[in-house]
């Protein structure tokens, strides 16, 4: 009986050391301390996992696979699969980290992601982990800001103003960020910190094509520790361009659609002329057989 | 197009009249209101679904109802004609970073329902025998703005759309092979036998911007993945890459993402900046398809 317990204790051991030894694989990529025990300033709730997987699987699937399923593409180093320990036992800052700033061949999703989008996908890694409890700043005393933002375009300067309140008073040194919506993704337009006055400027590349208006869809964020705000707004801040289509006009493979109608009445009418003469000669001919053979 | 129009009109004129289209409409929505009813219980299966105003929300898969407009032929027939007004797509492909990880192959043969020995997309090997190095270059169809294939079509069943994206109908399609002979990339398959898993898909219904159900005896080729472009999500081959090599995206807007990293990046710049060309410029195909050399790059 006390042998067993002996084995057991030995395997136990061997394990706990496998899996440190796990965590050591990990460790060469060396994350700072600070960034390590960065937490996230949100509760991991439903609508961020629901997000973080959408980002997830645009984004990771392609190296990580699915999590849980260990179908990660073969690579040197192994990306690993999300839902393992090797993940799973690295502190949320460390994986926010990673996924932020990348190595090698994972890739920097820092331009791609806000800090909330990276968030989503941490919580949606989480939610692979039964075990974990998501460990919470401590938040007495700490009062979150409000921030409500105004968008304007100077365009003597082509540059995007971004104002800053929170409850009716301008707000120094909150990080901007703006970016163009594009159909697949979002442009970095720039990043700044709002002055004393709490305004923020943000350079505009004026050959940007806009829509017919010279309309851009902007959205900017804005955010200072735990406060932070995110606005979408259409704004006319380029020249307009018209959106040719790529069909219109005539082309050289145009088909028929395409085809004005004079040619098409004139190419009828000379194909029906044509048919029209030659029936002409083969019913003369045969008349004159006929009266041939009447003849005869 | 006002002819189109016109046509449009009469042909509905001429459906009221009958009345039996409007008496089979009801029965038909009648129908379909009756799938949402008894769709109360649920099933526990949720799935993501993308609302007309970009909203995402997860419904219970109970409470979809199979009668939708996506089943509807002649709807997705007219959708896959008709294009995407304002845009025009544009691929970038940076061969630098191209490993041959051959991941795009895959989830382009697996989406449009093609064979191993069937290519959409293909990662060549491109052999320079004087200075004995090679790279590795993916070739899809080019979806060119002077597209040879079109013009050969005898019964008008590839087109090129208003968004620049060069489709096959393969309900129109006779099978001739004209436009195989016509393209210049050899961007074009046949369907020479059974297409794979053909009974799984019999009952499908055709939707020419995926072109599938595949058919024996038609010809197949890229379509941008325009049914995952028309959700505003990246095409198959570029979001399976890990290597970076793809940009996708809208050359009106002058922007393209790159399906790896989703950063997003001016057209101009990145084709500028990296003395990007075309495949055989001087048949003036114009292809819609970019290169960057396949330099070693820091990227
Ligand atoms: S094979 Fe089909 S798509 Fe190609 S030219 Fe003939 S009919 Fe047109
Ligand atoms: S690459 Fe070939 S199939 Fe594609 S549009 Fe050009 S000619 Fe047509």
């Amino acid at each position: 009986m006390k042998n067993i317990k002996q084995y057991r204790l030995i395997i136990l051991f061997c394990l706990c050391f496998l899996a440190v030894a796990n965590v050591n694989a990990q460790s060469d990529w060396p994350v700072p301390a600070k960034e390590n025990e960065n937490m996230s300033p949100f509760l991991f709730d439903d609508d961020m996992v629901l997000e973080g997987r959408i980002s997830y699987e645009n984004s990771c699937t392609s190296c990580h696979g699915t999590p849980g399923q260990d179908d990660f593409t073969p690579m040197a180093p192994p990306p690993g699969d999300p839902a393992s320990d090797q993940f799973q036992l690295q502190t949320d800052g460390a994986l926010f980290h990673k996924i932020k700033m990348g190595r090698g061949s994972m890739p920097k999703f820092e331009d791609a992601f806000a800090d909330d989008e990276l968030w989503n996908i941490v919580a949606y890694i989480r939610s692979f982990n039964k075990d974990y409890k998501q460990p919470l700043p401590n938040m007495e005393g700490v009062e979150i800001p409000e921030y409500s933002m105004k968008l304007s375009f100077d365009d003597n300067i082509d540059k995007l103003v971004v104002k800053v309140f929170a409850k009716n008073q301008p707000q120094p040194e909150v990080s901007i960020a703006a970016y163009v919506m594009g159909t697949f993704g979002k442009y970095l337009l720039g990043k700044s910190q709002t002055n004393e006055l709490g305004i923020a400027y943000i350079d505009v590349d004026p050959t940007m094509p806009g829509d017919e208006e010279g309309k851009l869809s902007v959205m900017v964020k804005a955010s200072k520790g735990f406060g932070r705000a995110k606005m979408n707004e259409e704004m006319v801040m380029v020249e307009p361009t018209i959106r040719k289509s790529a069909i219109e006009g005539r082309h050289i493979w145009s088909t028929d659609k395409m085809a004005p109608v004079w040619l098409k009445v004139s190419f009828f009418i000379t194909v029906f002329g044509v048919w029209f003469v030659l029936l002409f000669i083969v019913i003369g001919l045969r008349n004159i057989n006929k009266a041939n053979k009447e003849e005869a | 197009m006002n002819q189109a129009n016109k046509n449009d009109k009469s042909r509905r004129k001429f459906l009221q009249k009958l009345g039996v289209a409007g008496a089979s409409a009801v029965a038909g929505s009648a129908l379909l209101l009756q799938g949402c009813s008894d769709s109360n219980k649920s099933s526990g299966n949720k799935v993501k679904v993308l609302t007309a105003d970009n909203k995402l929300v997860e419904v219970d898969v109970a409470h979809l109802k199979p009668g939708d407009k996506i089943q509807d032929l002649s709807y997705l027939q007219e959708r896959g004609r008709e294009g995407i007004p304002g845009k025009k797509f544009v691929m970038v492909v940076d061969l630098a970073k191209c490993k041959n990880a051959r991941k795009c192959m895959k989830a382009c043969q697996s989406a449009h329902q093609l064979k191993p020995e069937m290519h959409h997309l293909n990662v060549l090997e491109m052999e320079d025998p004087v200075r004995d190095t090679s790279y590795w270059m993916p070739k899809t169809c080019q979806h060119c703005d002077n597209p040879p294939c079109v013009s050969v079509c005898p019964v008008d069943a590839t087109f090129k759309r208003q968004d620049g994206i060069v489709l096959i109908d393969n309900e129109r399609c006779i099978g001739c092979r004209f436009c195989v002979a016509a393209c210049p990339y050899s961007a074009r398959t046949f369907n020479w036998t059974e297409p794979k898993n053909s009974e799984e898909f019999a009952e499908v219904t055709y939707d020419m911007e995926l072109n599938v159900p595949q058919k024996k005896g038609t010809v197949t080729k890229c379509a941008f993945s325009a049914d995952r472009v028309r959700e505003g999500k990246l095409p198959y081959c570029v979001s399976a890459c890990p290597n970076g090599v793809y940009y996708f995206g809208d050359q009106n807007e002058d922007l393209v993402t790159n399906g790896t990293t989703k950063k997003t990046v001016r057209l101009s710049a990145l084709l500028d900046n990296n003395a990007a060309y075309t495949l055989m410029p001087e048949l003036g195909t114009k292809p819609s398809v970019y290169y960057l050399p396949p330099r070693e790059s820091k990227g």
